[in-house]
């Protein structure tokens, strides 16, 4: 047995000599270290061996294995190529550039509406939704802008047929809740608008918004400026003033635009806010009577506000984004940078 | 409305330079959108809302001044002298319509010089945009900018039969207005009209054969009330607008006429020579009633959430002319100028109070009770499919619902209902609502190549319209372009499924593509008995990659996602796992194959993985090998390679009755 061994040893030492490739050496691998090779037929044979030479043997056979094995791993490396050899030599660069998996981004738009409801679910709001497509009444007469009524020409409005257009405000929003839920009343109302505005960098004829109503006894218009408040200290930061103006909405009274001290200048005056330090970013006021009429509602149990924003509009400020239309190109090379 | 600074001073004393004034303004209402020096004037650009037409005269702003400093508006002067002619006795007013002409007035003053007015009038004029034009008509616009309230000259003299009647149109009848338009008339428009024809479009612009020009002599002066939705529908339907309907469809101070005509009569007269005629003919219907209202002080401190005393109140009404009948300490009651009809709920007086009070003295109450916020299962499916998809690369786009009506853009995979189109479109590019997302997903593609990005991974979540009884159905639907192949796009659906909780499996049906796919490489895919969406290849030529692309009905997505967990124990044996590979008919698909395995109801076979299919020189031509493996895991005992092996050939029999499949040998 120990002969044996001692012989594979020899052949193997004047087979190498023989190896001239890879392909060589691999056979030499299969012949003597394959499943079934020469070493592991001596293996299969020490359990027929006598017990007290089992143990000595079977050293034996293995530290030939170990051998062989290196002898192999040797000429595997010699013949399989340049790649192998130079890597063990060469110096790994840690500073080449890393593989990068593919990552995607939600559009700023949809950023800019989860950072939204995520404020204002802080606050208890829910969100709910709306149809685009509309019955005139929602847009309109149930928010006190009556037919032939000069605030009308505030509201340009695409039309799909007689009474039916396209929502130019997401306050439709309000008169659909109302209408099936009684106070209190919590929600904010993100979505799509559209108005036939010529498209150019700053106006586009569809839009988003996000509408917010609260509807309960004793709410005052402290009680927006409070959440107003929040919501702007939290959105564009904590050293933002805010600043409240007489305005007019129908569906609302008192009425009040509300803007933020511009951020660019520290309301020193720019170009983005007009040289006034000021930028006008929502709407908003307490619910006019007459809306509540149109959902009976009693005007004297309750009181809410309601508050409206273009969603394009706090983008670009707070971004510096200066082109509307970059929202709609989705450029990857846009939307790749938020 | 432009106004000039030294003309407001004419009828206020306040001591605000040009950008003081404006802030105080702008904080009670008027926003100043822009001051410019003119000369030794500032002109001061007023955003005057809609719902305040007194404002759109110098004289409006220089009472919302006046109540802003505390001081008091000095009217400006209506003194002249006139002769002993009655002005009825030159000309009859006949008024038809008192609904849509509520009040009339006509002065008259002849052997008038008509020449270029004087200088500090031309001066502001011009400071605020106008241009002059001679004596007369600057007078009328000067006065309407003071006032107001607009007015118009006609040339007494070309005045047929010495008659005004204000009356609707006839059919037939048309009119060239002084700006040259010449625009034919119906019975729904009111005109003024002498004895033979129409002068003017009432409140919107007279005409021109009756304009006071050089070689006037003699004028009549009008000044009138028009109803607002009168004018405001005959401004559209002729498609001219001015100054003066401007002013008449927000509402013009019912009790103004007179002091604008007399104004101007007074101007008239100072700076066109000229004799008044006596007195005014007059025709008005009804009288005006003042509106009294009723403020409560608590619920003014209600709803502004604020504790203030009524003389507070009170002392803001007054400085804003309201004139208070009586007041106690809990109400006040009021009578509203007649220039605020805009004013008539008590509501409205507690803006007033807000507004001079100022909005930013109001204080910021945090006091909103405390509520809890659900995510419904809408917003949780759109957050969770937003998530899933940006996390293996895709970017969100944001495309026009609003689409033109190419073939493309037109398809409809959803219904075979008509498009819903818009009646008012700007361009053609923008005039029927989107039906299906992936057009708009394959532009985007399109721009993002012309823009050297090589590869692009894009979905969107948006609305389709589909026409329906009286508003359309809006199906939420979530689209995916991507270069990818089928079969990793079919993968993402399959794992964003698993990852909404959606366990039933779908089914993957041939499609013919429409105009969207190849047709050999698309399919339908049904979820339970909806149809969930549908994939394929884009058939689009114009790219150099093969994209693939799915819209998948995101509501149905919603109604089916089922995020309620519990967890599954987990095996401690371990498992063992079978490579087989199996030779079947070209048409056998891999779904059928699935199912067979699946109906051989093998309770410890946990997967089935597929991983190749192989048509070659060792598979006979008609026939592919599938190769695949399967798992068996128990989860009470270590499986011995025996019961393997008998549910292995169990799978292998029924594979082969079923389909004819063979085991491939090695």
């Amino acid at each position: 047995m120990l002969e044996k061994l001692e012989e594979v040893k020899k052949n193997i030492q004047s087979e190498i000599k023989s190896v001239t490739a890879l392909k060589d050496a691999e056979q030499l691998k299969v012949k003597y270290l394959g499943r079934k090779g020469i070493i592991q037929d001596f293996m299969k044979l020490i359990p027929s061996l006598p017990a007290e030479q089992r143990a000595a043997i079977g050293q034996r056979i293995n530290s030939l294995k170990t051998e062989v094995t290196n002898i192999v791993d040797e000429l595997l490396k010699k013949f399989s190529g340049e790649i192998t050899s130079k890597a063990t030599h060469e110096i790994f660069d840690v500073t080449l550039p890393g593989k990068r998996p593919l990552v995607g981004k939600k559009h700023l738009i949809t950023q800019t509406i989860d950072d939204i409801k995520e404020v204002f679910a802080r606050l208890g709001f829910d969100v709910v939704y709306g149809p685009e497509v509309e019955s005139e009444y929602y847009n309109f007469e149930a928010l006190n802008i009556p037919a032939d009524h000069p605030s009308r020409t505030d509201f340009d409005t695409f039309y799909i047929k007689n009474d039916v257009i396209l929502r130019s405000q997401t306050s439709t929003v309000q008169i659909r809740v109302m209408e099936k839920q009684k106070p209190p009343i919590r929600i904010i109302a993100p979505g799509r608008v559209y108005r036939p505005d010529t498209v150019d960098a700053r106006h586009s004829f569809m839009f988003h918004q996000v509408e917010g109503l609260l509807v309960d006894e004793g709410v005052s218009f402290a009680d927006l400026r409070g959440v107003l408040n929040q919501f702007i200290k939290t959105y564009f930061g904590r050293d933002v003033q805010m600043r409240f103006r007489p305005s007019f909405f129908p569906f609302t009274e008192p009425s009040a635009e509300v803007d933020i001290s511009c951020s660019l200048c520290k309301g020193k005056g720019c170009s983005v806010c007009s040289y006034s330090g000021w930028v006008e970013i929502l709407g908003a006021g307490m619910v006019d009577p007459n809306v509540f009429k149109a959902v009976h509602y009693d005007v004297e149990k309750y009181t809410g506000f309601a508050f409206g924003m273009g969603v394009e509009r706090i983008t670009m400020l707070k971004y510096g984004i200066n082109d509307i239309r970059l929202f709609y190109e989705n450029d990857i090379r846009f939307l790749s940078q938020f | 409305m432009k106004i000039s600074y030294n003309w407001l001073k004419e009828y206020v004393n306040f001591y605000l330079l040009p950008q003081e004034l404006s802030d105080k303004l702008t904080n009670t209402g008027l926003v100043v959108a822009d001051i410019q020096s003119v000369e030794d004037d500032f002109c001061i650009d007023v955003e005057v809302t809609s719902n305040r037409p007194d404002c759109l005269g110098v004289i409006g702003i220089a009472r919302e001044v006046a109540a802003v400093v505390g001081a008091s508006v000095q009217y400006p002067k209506t003194n002249y002298t006139s002769t002993d002619i009655e002005v009825s006795k030159l000309i009859s007013i006949a008024v038809e319509e008192p609904i849509l002409c509520p009040h009339y007035t006509a002065r008259i003053v002849r052997h008038i010089t008509v020449k270029p007015s004087p200088e500090w009038m031309q001066k502001r004029l011009k400071c605020i945009g106008l241009r002059p034009v001679n004596n007369i008509v600057d007078i009328t616009n000067y006065v309407m900018m003071e006032t107001g309230q607009p007015l118009h000259a006609f040339d007494l003299d070309k005045l047929s039969d010495k008659k005004i009647i204000v009356r609707r149109a006839k059919s037939g009848e048309e009119i060239v207005a002084i700006n040259g338009a010449r625009r034919a008339l119906f019975h729904d428009m009111l005109v003024i009209a002498d004895g033979k024809r129409p002068v003017a479009i009432a409140g919107i612009m007279g005409g021109k054969d009756t304009e006071v020009s050089e070689s006037t002599r003699h004028i009549l002066l009008e000044c009138a009330q028009f109803e607002p939705r009168q004018v405001r529908r005959t401004s559209k339907a002729t498609g001219i607008a001015s100054d003066s309907s401007y002013r008449f469809e927000r509402g013009i101070d019912p009790e103004g006429v007179e002091l604008a005509s007399k104004r101007a009569v007074k101007l008239i007269n100072d700076y066109a020579e000229g004799e008044v005629a006596h007195g005014v003919n007059d025709i008005r219907s009804g009288r005006y009633e003042k509106k009294r209202i009723t403020l409560r002080i608590e619920r003014l401190n209600k709803v502004l959430g604020l504790e203030i005393k009524r003389d507070v109140a009170s002392d803001i009404l007054k400085r804003l002319q309201f004139n208070i009948l009586n007041e106690v300490d809990t109400f006040i009651d009021v009578e509203v100028p007649s220039y605020r009809g805009e004013v008539y709920r008590e509501i409205d007086l507690i803006e007033e109070v807000a507004r001079i009070y100022g909005y930013n003295n109001i204080p910021t109450k945090t006091s909103i009770s405390v509520r809890g916020s659900v995510k419904s299962k809408y917003e949780i499916v759109e957050d969770s499919v937003r998530h899933f998809l940006t996390g293996i690369g895709f970017y969100e786009a944001k495309t026009f619902s609003i689409v033109d009506t190419s073939p493309l853009q037109s398809v409809n995979l959803w219904s075979d209902r008509a498009g819903v189109d818009i009646a008012n479109p700007l361009r053609q590019e923008e005039s029927r609502l989107r039906t299906c997302l992936l057009p708009s997903l394959i532009r985007t593609r399109i721009y993002n190549m012309h823009h050297g990005v090589e590869q692009a991974r894009i979905f969107e979540i948006a609305k389709v319209y589909l026409a329906g009884e009286k508003l359309p159905e809006e199906k939420t639907c979530l689209s995916i372009l991507a270069d990818i192949d089928f079969l990793t796009l079919k993968g993402i659906v399959e794992s964003l499924l698993a990852s909404l909780g959606i366990t039933s499996k779908c089914e993957w049906m041939a499609f013919d593509g429409s105009i969207l796919f190849k047709a050999d490489k698309s399919a339908k895919i049904q979820l339970g008995n909806n149809i969930l969406g549908y994939i394929g290849e884009v058939k689009e030529l114009e790219f150099k990659t093969s994209p693939c692309m799915v819209e998948l009905d995101l509501d149905l997505l919603v109604k089916m996602s089922n995020f309620s967990k519990y967890f599954q124990m987990l095996s401690q044996y371990p498992p063992v796992l079978r490579d087989l590979a199996i030779i079947v008919d070209e048409e056998v698909t891999w779904a059928s194959i699935e199912k067979c395995i699946l109906a051989a109801n093998i309770s410890f076979m946990t997967a089935i993985n597929f991983f190749d299919i192989y048509y070659g020189k060792q598979i006979p031509s008609g026939k592919k090998s599938i190769a695949f493996n399967l798992c068996f895991q128990a989860f009470d005992r270590t499986l011995k390679s025996e019961e393997v092996d008998v549910a292995q050939q169990m799978i292998l029999d029924s594979l082969y009755k079923t389909l004819g499949a063979e085991l491939r040998k090695q």
